[in-house]
């Protein structure tokens, strides 16, 4: 038990400093390394809490797939970094002491409360951690299927409207349109024009 | 031991810096897109501690979905980034005043 205590608070204050970088870094690039790092970190955790299919996919699909079409829009967009960092320190005891209020609220809300929660975090094998992922996708595609064909619907939409929001046609560039070469009409191409001799 | 009550901690901390994050940025979308992961993140670690507290699954379901639109909404949240810096050339929060006046 205190070997996994030892873990949680590693991973904890971890994960911390890497949402500090997240937001302290003046390049984004670090930022969003720093933001990888609260991923995976998250992602342990979530195993201490027996969250073992929930942690493979946000690893998986955070890391492997979301942050990596973050990078890939900061380096492909070239923000100059100097410039974009003017003007952190106007604001910022303001969201300071906004978040020092909020963090204050809500841990004083989760520790004065606490006999509403019942005591401590049970680490013994129960029921949930049998095959967490059996069980979550017996819920999933039976109790939730509704819901499960609506996220996939979610997904499609994101798909169609980020293509359709990145899509650009070029002007003035010379290239062949299929449409029109399909639809081509020989009575609008073709003039039959009558010659006789003798007219030129 | 670990209670529920660290773990709750934890994730009011990530979401207070999330929120700290999201004001203190004016000047580049991409880190306030980022924030807003974080607060996501925050609010996943709540629902997965108490679905272990209260040994529930559907705690872990409605993560999946979290999950599920939080992809969504970095794509087409990067696809809207990408489009405004090819109109306006520059990705700073205090310049998107187009819809002022």
């Amino acid at each position: 038990m205190m070997l996994l205590e030892i873990i949680f608070y590693v991973f904890a204050s971890v994960l911390i400093c890497a949402s500090l970088g997240v937001i302290l870094f003046k390049n984004p690039v670090y930022s969003a390394f720093s933001l990888i790092l609260a991923f995976i970190t998250t992602g342990l955790l979530w195993l201490l809490l027996e969250a073992e299919f929930l942690a493979i996919v946000l690893v998986l699909v955070y890391v492997g797939a979301v942050m990596v079409l973050f990078l890939f829009v900061i380096m492909m967009l070239n923000i100059n970094i100097e410039e974009e960092n003017s003007g952190f320190t106007k604001i910022a005891p303001i969201a300071i002491f906004l978040g020092l209020v909020i963090a204050a609220e809500l841990i004083a809300l989760f520790w004065i409360q606490s006999d509403h929660f019942i005591g401590e975090a049970s680490f013994s094998s129960s029921d949930i951690s049998a095959n967490n992922t059996l069980l979550l996708g017996t819920e999933l595609f039976t109790k939730y299927i509704l819901s499960f064909e609506i996220a996939g619907f979610i997904l499609l939409l994101a798909i169609i409207v980020s293509i359709s929001l990145t899509l650009r046609s070029r002007k003035n560039v010379k290239k062949q349109v299929a449409r029109d070469q399909i639809s081509a009409d020989p009575k609008k191409r073709v003039r039959m024009v009558d010659i006789k001799k003798g007219d030129m | 031991m670990v209670t529920l009550q660290s773990y709750l901690t934890l994730s009011a901390l990530v979401f207070s810096i999330g929120i700290t994050g999201i004001i203190i940025n004016r000047k580049n979308i991409i880190i306030v897109m980022m924030c807003t992961e974080l607060l996501l993140i925050s609010v996943n670690f709540n629902f997965i501690a108490f679905s272990h507290q209260l040994q529930d699954l559907s705690g872990q379901v409605f993560v999946f979905f979290i999950l599920t639109v939080a992809a969504a909404e970095a794509a087409i949240g990067l696809a809207i980034l990408v489009a405004l810096y090819r109109n306006k050339k520059s990705i700073s929060v205090s310049e998107l005043n187009t819809l002022r006046n």
